[in-house]
């Protein structure tokens, strides 16, 4: 149908107006505000490129906690092969593996506060009763006890566990979803032609699963930015800046010390990060689908 | 793979050391939680990890709901909630219905618009938008919150939609129109209902992203009374610090409604996340 203006302006312009205001307006601001010196109260200074300067070649800080986005990222890629195995042996030996599915989904939808908090509590100091610690305790490892998050050599790697443990189910959900959908005629094709498991895994499943790994990694990528509430409601970035991240790191510097103008440049680098890496991706999932004929 | 499970030795051995273990690590720490929530202090910390209370402290749960104002946050994070899933829904299903039934110049650069809203992180905003709102004199109510969820839900709802009314036949249109029903008539008589299950995946998506913010919540809202259900939670937590039992209490009292209506609808969220994956 042609768009005619009664339907322009009661369908689609209040709709378009309210995104662009609340969403690429905010953005396109945080761009502007790196531009200037300025506490959010006096007066802002014009200092050019002079934040993302500072920013790029002049705080180490800001590139340990680019280190640990990525390693983020990593650890929760790594998680993915574990997953599928998991998703695979679920599919092969349960008639209604739905179910043990939905078991391991339930940590994912329970909120940042409660499983940061319920973390916290499971790392506690023997002191104030850590499940963690006691359990160490019990296995006669009591030299390995400590305070999980005050201790700057651990905190991060902990916080780490806590994503990986989150998410696990989001990524046996996927992969389990990814098997079902492969047609059983093909695998009964491939017994009869006696090809063993791993080549089926190798030449059916893995190639058609391609669509479903991409998935996964991708969603791995998104949430180790948003571990950003995690860490907010366990550590802070604490201690002694040790479990910092880009998104905790912008949110101190703005918030904390005001310094809005610094902060808005973390922020830009934190969009131009997301867009380049969701690029990356794509680019190499479409060259491996390309390879194996699949469309994604 | 999916050969029809044979009740064989490897079956017992694998549900016995991979499959139930690992169900065990991801479930007991909130059955650690619930029994931690019916201690009091000194059960706490004399430890012993499987160790019951010697009878269950109910107490706790009066002091998370009396003195953390649970009913209070628990008000005040439906009212946020659902209202942002209307405004979505009024919003997002309008821009789809016209991205996926008309014919104009920009309608493929406003539909990348919108997906490319999905690659920014909401973080980034969030200094803008308290500016912003500073300035409007909407920082502190529930507007700012139920705003910024409902506009930042929008990418992933409006390709969601969009798609689905796409794969809507026209046929159903055409005879509508031979009526002299108009554009209005057939979105809300027709595409409308008929997206149903769409919109549904949406507010499912909406619902969990908005029930579970906190950092938004705690930076644009100060007024006690305001305050959401995951913001009450963390201010119960560091309000009483030592009071162990009672922040387990308040802990598995914020998880409650969310598990409640994971029991019931498991089957729905966990389709509706699968397809916000998907499309993410």
């Amino acid at each position: 149908m042609k768009l005619t203006p009664k339907v322009f302006s009661v369908f689609l312009l209040p709709a378009l107006v309210y995104y662009l205001t609340m969403v690429i307006l905010p953005i396109g601001l945080s761009f502007y505000t790196a531009l200037f010196d300025w506490n959010g109260i006096g007066q802002a200074t014009f200092i050019g490129l002079g934040n993302f300067k500072e920013l790029l070649f002049n705080d180490p800080l800001f590139w340990q906690t680019v280190k640990r986005n990525l390693l983020f990222a990593l650890f929760s890629m790594a998680e993915i092969p574990f997953a599928f195995l998991l998703a695979a042996l679920i599919a092969r030996f349960f008639r209604r593996g739905q179910r043990i599915v939905a078991a391991y989904f339930l940590p994912v939808i329970l909120s940042a506060v409660v499983v940061g908090q319920l973390w916290q509590a499971i790392y506690h100091p023997l002191s104030r009763g850590g499940l963690l610690n006691q359990i160490l305790v019990l296995l006669h490892l009591d030299s390995l006890t400590r305070a999980w998050l005050s201790d700057p050599n651990v905190a991060m790697y902990a916080l780490y566990f806590v994503a990986l443990w989150q998410y696990l189910g989001y990524h046996v959900l996927i992969q389990y979803t990814g098997i079902q959908n492969i047609p059983h005629t093909l695998q009964e094709a491939a017994i009869i032609d006696g090809a063993n498991t791993w080549q089926i895994m190798r030449h059916i499943v893995f190639p058609l699963n391609i669509p479903f790994f991409k998935i996964s990694l991708i969603l791995a990528f998104i949430g180790s930015l948003q571990a950003f509430e995690l860490i907010m409601v366990t550590t802070g970035g604490g201690p002694a800046e040790a479990t910092e991240v880009m998104s905790t790191y912008m949110y101190n510097q703005s918030f904390l010390n005001l310094h809005y103008g610094y902060g808005s440049a973390i922020a830009s680098f934190l969009v131009m990060f997301s867009l380049l890496a969701t690029f990356v991706l794509n680019t190499v999932f479409a060259s491996l689908e390309k390879r194996y004929d699949i469309g994604g | 793979m999916h050969s029809r499970p044979q009740p064989n030795l490897g079956k017992w051995f694998i549900t016995i050391f991979i499959i139930f273990p690992l169900l065990i690590t991801q479930l007991y720490p909130l059955l650690w939680l619930l029994l931690y929530s019916l201690k009091n202090n000194d059960e706490i910390l004399s430890g012993g990890i499987f160790s019951l209370p010697s009878y269950p402290r109910w107490e706790n749960y009066v002091i998370a709901i009396q003195n953390g104002h649970y009913l209070q946050y628990l008000f005040n994070s439906l009212i946020v909630t659902f209202s942002s899933i209307m405004i979505l829904l009024f919003f997002a299903s309008s821009v789809s219905y016209v991205l996926s039934r008309f014919r104009f110049r920009f309608s493929q650069h406003i539909f990348l618009l919108f997906l490319a809203g999905m690659m920014l992180p909401m973080q980034s905003a969030l200094l803008p938008l308290n500016l912003m709102f500073k300035n409007l004199h909407l920082l502190d109510t529930r507007w700012s919150l139920i705003f910024t969820y409902s506009a930042f839900a929008m990418p992933i709802s409006v390709l969601i939609l969009t798609n689905f009314m796409r794969s809507i036949p026209r046929e159903l249109e055409e005879a509508a129109i031979i009526d002299g029903a108009g554009p209005i008539r057939l979105f809300t008589s027709i595409i409308f209902p008929i997206s149903r299950p769409a919109m549904m995946t949406v507010s499912i998506l909406a619902f969990i992203s908005a029930w579970n913010e906190y950092i938004i919540a705690a930076t644009f809202i100060s007024s006690k009374s305001l305050k959401t259900l995951p913001f009450g939670a963390y201010s119960f937590v560091s309000q009483y610090a030592v009071n162990y039992g009672a922040i387990g209490a308040y802990l598995i009292l914020a998880a409650l409604p969310m598990i409640l209506i994971y029991v019931f609808l498991s089957e729905w969220i966990m389709r509706g996340m699968l397809e916000g994956a998907v499309k993410g």
